[in-house]
């Protein structure tokens, strides 16, 4: 071993003298130390105090008034509206009992309670943190309130800004609320932001729709005023100068956004999923979209009145909304996901004629039933369809047409088209919680669920039932494409983006994400002619004899869509032809109609999504007919009033006057 | 039975009794002390109007606290020449963790000088400052040094200090760097220099100071000297601190404002109230009473580090207890004087009442050192 670590007393022994002098050191430091405790806190003690008491030069933030959200037209559909706030800071509040009891009258709120929510909080975070009494003061109390301050220290009225939207429950889910950060956000934001915004308790945030997504864009930056308080808390004028002389920073207002709804369109849609007819108010979701990929409309259904949680929601109304089985506070147009059901057999028609399965001219036997495997499956329809081409299997929506497609084209060959045309992906359009929807695989379900793909599945997912998923903005996207004959559009919400003096900081252009009858990274084009194909089948489902959606018929404008129901669950074959609305509302259907107009040159792609309204005949169709009534109304008058005139001349020609002409 | 179990037990009882009372109860007593007014002062500190996102630290604080105890007791029954046998394994690896800081280190407030481990972060100039204790007890522990250390005998010892040295420049952390050369000097005055290196030193840092001030120093690293000697010429920025932090301790007069009743600290006047500035915070609400109070146990505890040196069994263990007292001695005089204003605004944390991690296992394996020295030593 080293010899250091043997033991040498003698040695330390010689460190003794030296350890005077680190006495000396330790003692000489404490001294200095002292004093200057005795100085500061007993000489200068009073003194300092006093600065203290001044120095309640009180660092307030300023909240930025965030930026408003304007229609197409500039007309304002989220505002600010200024508001008064009640709060009682502990601290100040000596005669806690007389200054509630005084609140509560001008109030109308037991001064009790309002005594124990400040006791509760003083309890929590301390005495300094002021408790707010009231959101959204009415003016007649504040000026009564302002009075009773100078009678009870500790009182504050104070200026907010209170989110207003102004289409109430109509887009709720669009434009989304705001809220307090909650504690648990707080860090998870500041690291996100890395400093260049630093988040408080206390602040406004977006918490959904737009006004989350956005956030950053439209929440400006707080501002910082110093005000100083007395001793009494009461606030004292700034202009002199506090003893730092700190200037004031004030708050920069958040930027507005220029949004590509159609205030007209969006209030024509919530109407439409309101209305009053036998199936009743509808649940479920409407995009309205141009053909260039501007949003028009943004309807989700049933809905809440963001109005009413601004400031603070009632613990009561979050839970009601939250356990509300219909889930009104999802944006269920991009959120949710759900079996396409026939609105898929366009696609699927694209593929079979790309691949070479039929011609636009092939004849297909199509039964009410097909036996494949040891399985038998039903067509909706309990007669034959007899021998139909691919048109005409559209148009009467035939099940076992399209089951036959499937067996010949396996899925493999069918997902590629999907995907091409914008189905089972985000379109990341700007906005949160969007979900990717499913065109399954062979590959995905082995790798998935490690199951073979079974040749009965095929059949299924052929007819949008199965493993398929799509939102209904992926459906827009889709049917859109097949409109424009190949052209994917992206999607979008937002036109521009301004500043206060309504400079624009930002311009979104539409954008042509691909061309389906071009090479590209799916690996599949599809023959212009063969759109042509299915777009007159299309047409033919509203406009047809056989047409399933013959209630959404326009006069003046020809429409081309699809209809879809969609089972919730599968049912025994006596059940299955059971009515739908006897069932309870649960198990019923979803119905889908996704439609574009002028048939032959769109403008603008409509897709509705009826939960449990039992077909999308009835649930979906009238409802797209009144979206596009509007727009044509608002857009193309003369296309309507020139289909209304032919109407009248026809009508107006009196038996006689045939008579006359055929003379 | 009874009998058989007494007998049995009394020849255990004994060792045990015995290996009990070696403990310096007393040291642990004082340390107990601090913690506890650490604990509440920090309660204070972290649950005022402005602080609900740091209310967690007061109870991560004291699992650290529990943590270090069990390190304390731990140390304390280990014999201290085991780490002076490991003591350049220590050095290399915690200069490895200082390197790896350089290259892949946690950046917070424009320096890095974390690593993160996960469940803590963990900072090795923080433990290099102990790690420098070991290495210099067991380098001078064998030696006698006649007249002092001259320059042959200071190079290895200052080339040791020089690597982590540079290191904890280069973060930047000024205050951890010129900590490290206040306990590495400390130490070596304590194990004596030759006369003539003191004044060649003395002339030489005459030299040297505006040199460095010129090119050597950061602007914010000038401006914190500059605010110091005047602290008017920027209230609202770098003076800020220690203006508040003077209202602060001074407002508290002779009984204090009372538990989370200080308006400086809880209305955040005081930037880093929970760290750095938490003694403006005790000072502030419990008065001259409390902060002396402090001081006070501080001192007793200084005092009784140097009785365990003076006591020690060998050179090694006084050497160990000196540069520890050293490290203690150091921070709790820079933490003080800076709150008080009579040093520039340093990051230096004051050990046993900020709040941190590495800080407070850092404190207590150190003073479980000396806890340890204690308990090997001859009693006279």
């Amino acid at each position: 071993m080293n010899d250091f670590l043997q033991p040498s007393e003698d040695e330390a022994k010689e460190y003794l003298p030296r350890y005077r002098l680190l006495y000396a050191v330790i003692v000489l430091a404490t001294i200095i130390i002292s004093s200057r405790l005795w100085l500061l806190q007993i000489m200068q003690g009073s003194e300092l105090r006093q600065f203290s008491e001044r120095n309640r030069v009180k660092e307030t933030k300023l909240p930025a008034p965030r930026g408003l959200l304007l229609d197409r037209e500039n007309r304002v559909l989220v505002d600010n509206l200024p508001g008064f706030d009640a709060s009682i800071s502990p601290q100040y509040a000596k005669r806690l009992e007389e200054t509630s009891d005084a609140v509560g009258e001008v109030l109308g709120v037991p001064g009790r309670r309002i005594a124990d929510d400040v006791r509760k909080s003083q309890r929590r975070d301390g005495p300094f943190r002021p408790v707010k009494v009231k959101d959204n003061v009415p003016l007649e109390e504040v000026f009564r309130l302002k009075l009773l301050r100078w009678d009870h220290p500790g009182l504050s009225v104070n200026e907010s800004i209170q989110r207003f939207y102004s289409l109430a429950q109509n887009g709720a889910q669009l434009f989304g609320y705001v809220g307090e950060i909650s504690k648990e956000q707080i860090p998870k934001y500041n690291d996100f932001y890395q400093g260049k915004y630093v988040f408080e308790s206390g602040d406004i945030i977006g918490k959904s729709g737009l006004e989350e997504t956005w956030d950053t864009t439209v929440r400006g930056k707080d501002g910082t005023s110093y005000v100083e308080v007395d001793a009494r808390g009461r606030e004292a004028p700034t202009e002199n100068s506090n003893y730092f002389g700190f200037q004031p920073e004030p708050a920069l207002p958040g930027h507005n956004l220029v949004l590509t709804i159609d205030k007209d369109i969006q209030e024509a849609a919530f109407k439409a999923m309101n209305r009053q007819d036998s199936i009743g108010p509808r649940i479920g979701g409407v995009i309205a979209m141009k053909a260039n990929g501007e949003i028009l409309a943004w309807v989700n259904t049933p809905s809440f009145d963001p109005n009413s949680f601004s400031t603070r929601i009632p613990t009561q109304v979050w839970t009601q909304l939250v356990n509300d089985p219909f889930r009104p506070l999802r944006n269920k147009v991009i959120q949710d996901h759900f079996s396409p059901g026939s609105t898929f057999k366009p696609v699927v028609a694209l593929a079979a004629l790309q691949e070479k399965v039929i011609t636009p001219n092939t004849y297909v036997n199509a039964p009410s039933e097909l036996k494949f495997g040891r399985r038998v499956y039903h067509d909706a329809h309990r007669a034959s369809h007899g021998n139909i081409t691919v048109a005409q299997a559209i148009e009467a929506s035939s099940n076992i047409f399209f089951y036959k497609m499937g067996i010949q084209l396996g899925i493999d060959r069918i997902a590629p088209y999907a995907k091409l045309l914008g189905l089972g992906a985000k379109t990341n359009i700007s906005m949160a919680h969007e979900a990717p929807g499913l065109i399954p695989t062979s590959e995905w379900k082995l790798k998935k669920l490690g199951e073979e793909w079974q040749p009965g599945e095929n059949l299924s997912n052929a007819i949008g039932q199965g493993f398929v998923l799509v939102t209904a903005l992926q459906m827009a996207v889709a049917y859109n494409t097949i409109g424009l004959e190949g052209k994917v559009m992206k999607p979008f919400l937002i036109k521009k983006v301004l500043n206060q003096d309504s400079k624009v900081l930002q311009e979104f252009e539409p954008q042509v994400l691909r061309d389906a009858t071009q090479p590209n990274e799916f690996g599949v084009t599809i023959d212009p002619a063969f759109f042509k194909v299915v777009k007159e089948g299309m047409r033919r489902v509203v406009s047809g004899e056989r047409g399933t959606a013959v209630r959404s018929r326009l006069t003046g404008v020809e429409m081309a869509g699809k209809t879809g129901t969609t089972q919730v669950r599968s049912w025994s074959a006596d059940e299955i032809y059971k009515r739908c609305d006897s069932r309870p509302i649960f198990q019923r259907h979803h119905g889908w109609f996704v439609a574009f107009a002028p048939a032959d040159k769109p403008e603008i792609t409509v897709a509705v999504l009826a939960q449990h309204a039992c077909s999308g005949a009835y649930g979906g169709a009238p409802i797209v007919k009144d979206v596009m009534q509007a727009y044509f109304e608002k857009y193309h008058p003369e296309m309507l009033k020139k289909a209304e005139k032919e109407m009248k001349s026809l009508t107006l020609k009196t038996p006689a006057s045939v008579n006359e002409e055929a003379e | 039975m009874r009998l058989a179990g007494d007998l049995l037990s009394t020849g255990l009882q004994v060792e045990e009794r015995n290996r009990f009372s070696r403990l310096d109860l007393n040291f642990a007593f004082v340390i107990l002390a601090l913690n506890v007014i650490g604990l509440i002062n920090l309660y204070s500190a972290t649950h005022g109007l402005f602080s609900k996102d740091r209310m967690d630290l007061f109870w991560m604080q004291i699992v650290w606290l529990s943590v270090g105890w069990t390190v304390y007791l731990g140390i304390t029954l280990i014999d201290y020449k085991v780490f002076l046998r490991g003591a350049y394994v220590l050095y290399g690896l915690n200069v490895a963790a200082l390197v790896a800081v350089e290259l892949i280190g946690k950046t917070s407030l424009g320096a890095t000088r974390w690593l993160d481990l996960g469940f803590f972060r963990y900072q090795p100039s923080e433990t290099m400052k102990l790690v420098l204790v070991l290495v210099f007890a067991r380098t001078f522990a064998n030696k006698s040094f006649q007249g002092g250390m001259g320059l042959r005998e200071l190079a290895w010892p200052v080339f040791l200090l020089m690597i982590p040295w540079v290191l904890t420049v280069k973060q930047p952390d000024l205050g951890t760097a010129t900590l490290l050369i206040a306990i590495a000097g400390s130490m070596f005055l304590f194990v004596g220099v030759r006369r003539a290196i003191l004044i060649f030193l003395v002339i030489i840092s005459a030299i040297a100071a505006p040199i460095v001030w010129n090119f050597g120093l950061k602007d914010y690293q000038k401006n914190r000297v500059l605010t110091f000697l005047s602290p008017g010429r920027d209230p609202r920025g770098t003076g800020y601190n220690s203006i508040q932090s003077k209202i602060a301790v001074g407002s508290g007069k002779v009984l204090g404002k009372g538990f989370r009743k200080g308006t400086q600290s809880q209305l955040e006047f005081l930037p880093e109230r929970h760290t750095d500035f938490i003694f403006s915070v005790l000072s502030e609400e419990h008065g001259f009473i409390g902060s002396i109070t402090t001081l006070g146990l501080f001192l007793i505890l200084w005092l009784m580090s140097i009785r365990i040196a003076v006591q020690a069994r060998d050179k090694a263990g006084a050497l160990i207890v000196v540069g520890t007292l050293s490290y203690m001695f150091w921070h709790v005089v820079v933490n003080m004087c800076m709150v008080i204003g009579l040093l520039p605004i340093v990051g230096v944390p004051l050990p046993l009442l900020s709040y941190g991690g590495s800080g407070m296992l850092t404190t207590m394996v150190g003073l479980g050192l000396i806890s340890s020295v204690a308990y090997r030593r001859y009693l006279f």
